[in-house]
């Protein structure tokens, strides 16, 4: 016990002397969850709109003020002509163009249905669609304001009833913070861990500790210790963060989040030894760590991109990755409060012991 | 004078083709990202699992449920035998969404009375919510509308009274609305920077690392010559890539590319000064390989999250949006963008050329005077 | 120590101008050369002269600022004060050119072991400017005489140290230098390798090129024509291996090291 102590001392100093290894331990997960809660909002407002107004009555004027008074709208100016429109999208001017023809007003009282035209920048669907939504609402409030002018005439006569659960303000700080616990993790355990290993294996200074007493086993407990602890602790930092400054709601347990993470974290250390294993220098080291487990991570997990739009392919790749089993458990236990997890618990403590199991065999060969 | 620049060139080229790994990295993975983040980094919402409590029975609501599973974007979930079913599917994650039509809503609509059904969205996912709550209700509200339309149809007295506004909705440039379109231009970028910065800054650091950096200090050529045979590669090899990249963008993802290639190579060729010179820069406050790669992926990681490849500029804090204007991402994204999908000509991106031009300069002049001072 | 080391042949004196001699007519000459970082004097106001086709040895205790000088006399560091010719020109004002004139080898050999032998020989002539013809004709030749023309194909990370270290030797002669710096040649080598590798220099040293070259091992600085020790930035004793074992009455240069040094 003494030597994986004294080990894991020498670990820490390592750390805390190399500026770098203590930028992407400590600075990198603060950066992130200041950007991701403070920086990166995933609701869209502020989309510049243009106008082209061809009627020019009081019936198209009162439509613009409506369209424009949406708290997501901004109002990007007139246009004179149809010829400006692409222009207009292609500097970035607006991301869309509402062109109200001639003989609206005309058509409003005549017809019953008039039509004005949305030329909407497509380049960025999801803006695009978010674009054609707040329009299209603002519309419908333009009408229900000609329906006021004349009672009946345009309710419809069915409605829906919306209710959000578990987020009902839609924040996406509650979706993207407990998510980024899962990244930070999978960042500090497995790529700092199999990093500072292969240093070791590269300088040789692990022929220079294995020819003393200690057993690999207790040199692996004594390098993994200090990543282990700096790993909780980034962990800790970022949830506290998310639930204080950024309020996210914590309808759970801390106890049982612990438990969790606790597993999530073994297998991360896990994948880091199994690398360091595998890999003779830093520098795949490095590689690999980045394209087997934090892009996978990043990408394929949920933490962003929901996995039901994929194929089908990268939904299967995504059930082997640990993330996508902890996302699920670390959201469910803020956000809806839930404590058991039988499927995503059973597979997490599988894949824990499997890791472990080959990480410490691999290793012991590796060593002979 | 230039031909100590080939050798130097001629010597990195071997030397990359040796490493198996790095060759790997270079060659492979770009491949692996495109093909991989072109399918993942998708934000087109899909497959949304919706469960259904239909106590109505009725010829109505079996309309309503068909006109959901019809749309693109929703999925039958798990069946439900009572509201209690609803919730629990939704706590468990078993379903994205519950519709509860109640019992008495045709009654409702053939009485006139407005009938109302209830829709509950798991929030977990904000941003996922939010569009599928629109979509749900615009399931609804076309289907009342075509039922309004029967009706106004049958009693033509009562079209009349139906005056609304409707809007006609046409997307330029992206028809079909797919997100990819806007992602894999994105992705083009991002191959481009990691290679063409990764390798900048490991050539130098390397040769420090094994002690040849001291055998070419004190051999006749000048640290230009230097700079230059050890980018000019980089350079040739970031240009097969963004060539490569942008033939599978087009061939395999589909993308239209309606600007022209010369622009694009022109835009490329600035901001490879940006991602050169950040490079050497890294190269010359690092000691090892190590310490390289750490401070390009910091600052990779940062540039790239703040450049509106997934998150647009505009939903950023206003003090946020500002710090981006810095940010050479930013201004090649866009015009990546501008260029594939909207045949953005010269005028048209000057605006982020001019800048990205301006920061390539400062860059690539601050590392290479830096890279004199340290070399000499 | 310091009067006798002053009085030493071949020392110039400090109060000695450029006008007094000739730069030309030294392969290495030094003057009052001066190196400071912050507060630290590296090299303090060291004086020298190294003549044409002389082994010299360079000697010194680790950190004593051999490798600073080195460095200064390569023009890879500018002194602070102080001038210093090398082959006639000044480090201070054409460090570019002295480039051409000199060759440098490490003790980190600075070979790529990603490179063949022959390729690390064509880049080498590549870079100080060598036509294709020259660097075929040199390159063959030189790899005979260094006994590793079989090997050419071989990647110089498959060679034993012997090796790397001649083939690290005829890089920095490709280009037929007039002065030879060798930082520590033959650090890690085995006896034999090392013999054979002096028998290498005194053939250059006989061709006409000047060798400058720093080691510690004392049976080397036997080698050298005359060797210079410093201690704390300052050379304290220069002369013929003979006579410094003379004046000091050591039997070795060993023991001449440990007394000038140790003191």
């Amino acid at each position: 016990m003494r030597r994986i102590l004294a080990l894991a001392r020498k670990e820490t100093y390592h750390i805390l002397r190399d500026p770098r290894s203590l930028m992407v331990a400590i600075i990198m997960p603060i950066a992130m969850v200041i950007l991701y809660g403070y920086a990166i909002d995933m609701e869209l407002s502020d989309l510049p709109v243009g106008i082209l107004d061809e009627d020019q009555s009081p019936a198209s004027r009162e439509l613009v003020t409506r369209m424009m008074s949406s708290q997501f709208i901004v109002d990007a100016g007139r246009l004179s002509s149809r010829e400006e429109v692409e222009p207009g999208f292609r500097r970035g001017r607006f991301r869309a163009v509402v062109v109200i023809p001639r003989g609206f007003a005309e058509s409003l009282v005549r017809e019953p249905v008039s039509r004005v035209q949305v030329l909407i920048d497509g380049a960025d669907a999801t803006t695009a669609a978010a674009v054609d939504n707040y329009l299209r609402a603002a519309i419908l409030l333009f009408n229900s304001g000609i329906a006021a002018g004349r009672p009946g005439s345009a309710e419809l006569p069915m409605g829906a009833r919306v209710r959000v659960l578990f987020n009902p303000q839609l924040e996406s700080d509650n979706f993207i913070v407990p998510g980024l616990v899962a990244i930070v993790l999978v960042m500090i355990c497995a790529l700092l861990t199999s990093i500072a290993i292969t240093r070791e294996k590269e300088t040789g200074t692990m022929e220079q500790v294995l020819t003393t007493p200690i057993t690999p086993r207790q040199l692996v407990i004594g390098k993994v210790l200090p990543y282990l602890l700096i790993g909780s602790a980034d962990g800790a930092l970022v949830l506290l963060a998310g639930r204080f400054v950024f309020g996210v709601p914590m309808h759970g347990s801390w106890w049982v989040l612990a438990g969790y993470s606790l597993i999530y974290l073994l297998i991360a250390l896990a994948l880091g030894l199994l690398i360091s294993a595998v890999a003779a220098t830093q520098r795949v080291a490095m590689i690999m760590a980045l394209m087997a487990t934090l892009l996978p991570t990043m990408l394929l997990s949920g933490f962003i991109f929901p996995r039901a739009s994929m194929p089908w392919p990268l939904q299967w790749i995504g059930q082997i990755i640990p993330a996508t089993y902890y996302l699920e458990v670390i959201r469910g236990i803020m956000l809806k409060g839930r404590i058991w997890f039988p499927l995503e618990g059973g597979v997490m403590v599988g894949m824990a012991l499997l890791l472990m199991a080959m990480a410490v065999k691999k290793f012991e060969t590796t060593m002979e | 004078m230039f031909r100590p620049i080939f050798w130097i060139a001629q010597k990195e080229l071997r030397q990359l083709f040796r490493d198996r790994a790095l060759l790997r990295v270079v060659l492979v993975v770009p491949m692996i990202q495109l093909f991989v983040f072109g399918y993942a980094a998708n934000t087109d919402l899909k497959n949304v699992r919706v469960s259904v409590l239909d106590e109505d029975r009725s010829e109505g609501s079996r309309r309503l449920v068909d006109a959901y599973y019809a749309s693109d974007v929703f999925v039958p979930g798990p069946a439900a035998g009572a509201p209690r079913d609803l919730d629990r599917f939704l706590l468990e994650g078993k379903t994205d969404a519950a519709l509860w039509i109640p019992r008495g809503f045709s009654e409702d609509l053939a009485r006139g009375d407005p009938a109302s059904v209830a829709v509950t969205v798991d929030g977990v996912n904000g941003n996922v919510a939010g569009r599928v709550m629109g979509y749900a209700t615009a399931i609804v509200r076309q289907e009342s509308l075509a039922r309004l339309e029967k009706v106004a149809l049958a009693h033509p007295g009562l079209a009349a009274r139906t005056h609304r506004v409707d809007a006609d909705s046409r997307f330029y440039y992206n028809p079909e609305l797919r997100s990819r379109h806007y992602m894999v231009p994105g992705i083009v970028v991002l191959i481009i920077t990691i290679v063409s910065a990764m390798l900048t800054g490991i050539a130098v650091v390397r040769e420090r690392e094994i002690g040849t950096l001291e055998q070419l200090m004190v051999s006749p050529l000048t640290s230009g010559q230097i700079i230059a045979g050890k980018t000019i590669p980089i350079v040739v090899l970031a240009f097969l890539e963004l060539a490569f990249a942008t033939t599978v963008a087009v061939l395999w993802f589909r993308l239209p590319f309606e600007g022209s290639v010369l622009l694009l190579a022109g835009c490329a060729m600035a901001y490879l000064l940006v991602t050169l010179g950040v490079g050497l820069l890294v190269s010359t406050v690092s000691a090892t390989q190590q310490q390289a790669m750490f401070t390009l992926w910091f600052f990779l990681v940062f540039g790239i999250l703040m450049s509106g490849f997934f998150y647009p500029i505009e939903n950023m804090a206003r003090e946020v949006q500002w710090l981006t204007y810095l940010n050479p991402f930013r201004y090649m994204m866009s015009m990546v963008r501008g260029i594939f999908l909207q045949g953005a000509t010269l005028p048209d991106v000057a605006s982020d050329l001019v800048p990205l031009a301006a920061i390539g300069v400062v860059t690539f002049t601050g590392a290479v005077l830096r890279f004199q001072k340290r070399f000499t | 120590m310091k009067g006798r080391g002053a009085g030493m042949e071949g020392v110039p004196t400090a109060s000695m101008s450029a006008g007094d001699v000739a730069p030309g007519k030294y392969a290495v000459l030094v003057q009052g050369l001066t190196r400071r970082f912050g507060d630290f004097t590296a090299v303090d106001g060291i004086s020298f002269s190294v003549e044409r086709g002389e082994i010299f040895g360079f000697l010194g205790a680790n950190g004593a600022g051999k490798t600073t000088a080195i460095r200064m006399l390569c023009g890879l560091l500018a002194p602070t004060e102080g001038e210093a010719w090398v082959d006639g020109f000044p480090v201070v004002a054409a460090p570019e050119k002295i480039k051409r004139r000199i060759g440098y080898m490490s003790q980190r050999f600075g070979l790529y072991d990603d490179l063949t032998i022959q390729e690390n020989v064509s880049f080498t002539g590549g870079i100080y400017g060598l036509s294709r013809r020259e660097v075929t004709e040199r390159g063959d030749l030189l790899l005979e005489r260094l006994g590793l023309k079989d090997y050419r194909r071989r990647l110089t990370s498959s060679l034993p140290l012997g090796f790397k270290q001649r083939l690290a030797l005829g890089c920095a002669v490709l280009h037929s230098p007039s002065v030879l710096f060798l930082d520590e040649p033959t650090g890690g080598v085995d006896p034999l390798a090392r013999r054979q590798f002096w028998d290498l220099i005194y053939e250059l040293a006989d061709g006409g090129t000047t060798i400058f070259v720093t080691t510690h091992y004392m049976d080397e600085a036997e080698y050298c024509r005359r060797v210079s020790i410093m201690v704390d930035g300052r050379v304290v004793a220069l002369d013929s291996p003979a006579r410094l074992k003379q004046q000091t009455g050591a039997g070795t240069m060993q023991d001449v090291f440990l007394q000038v040094v140790g003191r």
